[in-house]
């Protein structure tokens, strides 16, 4: 260990995923020039010059590297895209979609999740997508109009706080019946559908959420069991 | 400073292996959360490294006041912050996922800090094991996910003084709604983290009931800047509510405080509900409106009402955060998870949690939501950082793939001197939102953080007190009906509305239940 140069992990390659393997293999390369750099003794460079190894400026440049090359990144809270523009993709990321079929009693089935809560019977609603604070307070303002079922891309509790127990049920395209939506879902008994995969689902579509299924067993997200509970288009818009 | 030798290491090594086993069973059972609100995973990244920078040196100064295991006494007691999620599991994990980070960019090997690690791991196992001194397990994941810390005194009043609802009545539809309303608050309050929110147990209240119990943690004015002004006519930060059911078992409680059941968790097999707070100056649970059932449903429909206005006025606040202020907010609500051991000794102060040590800030810009997301997702998830990966003949518990997520101390530090023993006191640090200027909000009443400190230093519940700190469950089983038993009995049925006074012989037959909506 008291080696100056630089060794890999024996058996790691490099990560998995292409942004963390492009932004922790940039730190790397760079804090090992640096260290190379030093004629000092490892102990006496880890903390005592931490920030010749590597400071807000080398940071700055690691990222402006990336957006050199015309890498734009993916956002998940609003707040970033807005106060980043030029930082960040335009679109959400592609929901995950479902192979859009006819059930077996021919009615034509847009969707699969996990249910929360099991109920007696199933909910029937006209949906309404909700992804921005803005939308959040015209709700707040004008009130959720009767029967509402929300399409939440996030699987957090947060955007939708104030005004959850206001729909009459929730089709959540991320997350698992644990996640943050689903506690609250089954703390204020809402209908709700986890870890969603849908068709193009448009503000209005009317669909029956088949939240009478079993929720996922205990380790069924360890096994891949998951996605039982079925989503239908009644009527839609158009 | 850590005392480094063979056996130190080996047991900070064999803890730490623990901990990463269950941590990477904890991941998986959930996806990457993720909000519109929050950048959740850029903050917990920050988190991560502020942990790494400053607990060190907050937990030496804690554990000097009050030593860890004195702590983990207090905690067994009442509902404190500093419970299963915080401090038995976020804590440590935190701490050791920002050394994963650093360790992945180069900025340390896995020899450095030692001494640090070494101090952190071991501060957290003492706390652990004398929080879960009644059950004798480490963990909730080594108890076969279950908690269950209380002892039967404690359990015995709870039993006796809960209020029974049905399905519809009055306090059941209370009980219910406030639950649901905590749960959305703490939520929020905690910038989409469940560390607002705790839940323990089940234990076994006879025919065919269990109890759990759900707490909720700093819900007004204290710690939390962005508390100051909400919710202020709530009189008390921490609510707790046991909960008993019928016919439903409670078969994982597990280190997120995430519970199982089966059938699933119904309202409609509550049989009944109380509400308690506790503090770090409470000398146990104090009741809240627990004198009959009207006066409880009272005082839950009006927390339930503060509380809604609350959500939605603090949702307003924070819906005009910047982006920096919403990581900043989410940071120091992860990096502050074993604050309230400061509280229990005294030692708070409120920059030392409430900041990001310039160390941190210099890596912010790297940390867009794409990066932050996927490089949590490869480093708790994937495991996917080169170091994480081991030998190629090992199978992981849990994964059965050559990975581990926490990296283990080399042993060549006992031989080898080229390491840094530590990461150093704590540098200056800022935060983005605007300062604190409200009062911390405690059983004694609303009071400055001097004063605060100062009756923590002085306090000592009298459950704990002398000799009688190590009266425990084991004691209890042959000492029944002892001056001394009946009076440590007597200490935690002192406010009962049903046990005052009734000392240590009671069983459950002899228990006068309170179940008046089935009377």
């Amino acid at each position: 260990m008291s080696d100056s140069a630089v060794t890999a992990p024996k058996w790691g390659s490099t990560e998995m995923l292409p942004l963390p393997g492009r932004f922790n293999t940039a730190v790397r390369s760079l804090v090992a020039q640096r260290r190379a750099a030093t004629d000092c003794q490892w102990k006496d460079v880890v903390f005592e010059r931490q920030f010749d190894l590597f400071s807000v400026d080398d940071a700055r440049a690691v990222e402006q590297e990336a957006l050199d090359s015309g890498y734009r990144f993916e956002y998940s809270a609003t707040v970033s895209l807005d106060s980043e523009p030029d930082k960040y993709k335009r679109v959400d990321r592609e929901a995950r979609t479902f192979a859009e079929g006819l059930d077996s009693d021919g009615r034509r089935q847009v969707g699969v999740g996990d249910n929360v809560i099991k109920k007696s019977r199933t909910v029937t609603g006209p949906v309404a997508l909700v992804s921005t604070i803005e939308q959040v307070m015209e709700f707040l303002t004008d009130g959720i109009p009767p029967g509402t079922i929300a399409v939440i891309g996030d699987s957090g509790g947060t955007l939708t706080a104030p005004i959850i127990e206001g729909f009459a049920g929730v089709i959540c395209l991320g997350g698992t019946v644990r996640s943050h939506l689903g506690i609250l879902a089954r703390e204020y008994d809402v209908p709700t559908l986890m870890n969603c995969k849908i068709n193009d689902l448009k503000n209005g579509d009317v669909v029956e959420l088949e939240v009478t299924a079993a929720p996922p067993a205990s380790d069924a997200y360890e096994l891949g069991d998951t996605g039982h509970a079925r989503i239908w288009l009644i009527e839609n818009e158009g | 400073m850590a005392n480094l030798n063979y056996r130190t290491l080996l047991e900070t090594n064999n803890y730490l292996r623990s901990l990463s086993d269950t941590t990477y069973w904890l991941c998986i059972t959930r996806t990457v959360q993720e909000s519109k609100l929050f950048p959740m995973n850029p903050y917990m990244l920050v988190s991560y490294l502020n942990s790494f920078y400053r607990l060190p040196t907050l937990l030496r100064e804690i554990d000097s006041a009050t030593p860890a295991e004195e702590l983990g006494d207090r905690a067994r007691e009442v509902s404190l912050k500093v419970d299963t999620v915080n401090a038995a599991w976020g804590m440590p994990a935190f701490y050791l996922i920002g050394r994963e980070m650093l360790m992945n960019w180069g900025l340390i090997r896995p020899t450095d800090a030692v001494d640090d690690v070494v101090d952190v791991l071991d501060f957290s196992r003492r706390f652990n094991l004398a929080y879960h001194r009644n059950d004798g397990h480490l963990t909730n994941k080594e108890f076969g996910d279950r908690s269950q810390f209380l002892p039967e005194r404690t359990l015995q009043v709870f039993e006796s003084d809960l209020h029974g609802v049905v399905p519809g009545d009055r306090l059941h539809t209370a009980a219910t709604k406030l639950v649901a309303q905590l749960s959305q608050y703490a939520f929020l309050a905690h910038c989409e983290c469940r560390i607002g929110l705790h839940n323990s147990g089940p234990y076994n209240f006879g025919d065919n009931r269990q109890m759990i119990m759900r707490d909720f943690f700093d819900l007004t004015e204290g710690d939390y800047p962005w508390l100051d002004g909400i919710a202020s006519q709530l009189p008390f930060n921490n609510l707790t509510i046991p909960i008993v059911f019928k016919g439903t078992n409670f078969h994982l409680m597990d280190d997120w405080a995430s519970f199982e059941a089966e059938p699933g968790y119904n309202a409609a097999n509550i049989e009944a509900v109380g509400m308690y707070t506790s503090d770090a100056l409470t000398d146990g649970y104090i009741p809240v409106g627990m004198d009959n059932a009207d006066t409880l449903a009272d005082t839950m429909e009006q927390y339930r009402e503060i509380l809604n206005e609350a959500t939605t006025d603090l949702w307003k606040r924070i819906a005009n955060w910047s982006r920096e202020q919403m990581i900043d907010a989410g940071a120091m609500v992860y990096s502050s998870v074993g604050k309230d051991f400061a509280h229990l000794a005294g030692t708070y102060r409120q920059d030392y949690w409430f900041q990001i040590d310039e160390r941190v800030q210099r890596f912010k810009p790297l940390l867009n939501d794409e990066y932050g997301r996927d490089n949590l997702g490869e480093m708790v998830g994937l495991l996917g950082l080169p170091h994480q990966t081991s030998n190629e003949y090992t199978m992981a518990r849990y994964s059965d793939l050559n990975r581990n997520m926490l990296t283990g101390i080399p042993f060549s530090v006992l031989t080898d001197d080229d390491y840094a023993p530590t990461a150093g006191d704590q540098f200056t640090g800022s935060s983005s939102l605007p300062e604190k200027t409200g009062l911390w909000t405690t059983s004694a009443g609303r009071v400055d953080i001097d004063d605060y400190n100062q009756r923590a230093r002085g306090f000592t519940p009298a459950v704990l007190d002398g000799r009688n700190r190590f009266l425990d469950e084991e004691w209890v089983k042959w000492n029944h009906g002892t001056p001394q038993a009946d009076e440590l009995y007597r200490l935690t049925q002192r406010g009962s509305r049903n046990l005052e006074g009734r000392g240590s012989g009671l069983r459950r037959a002899d228990l006068p239940a309170a179940r008046e909506a089935k009377e």
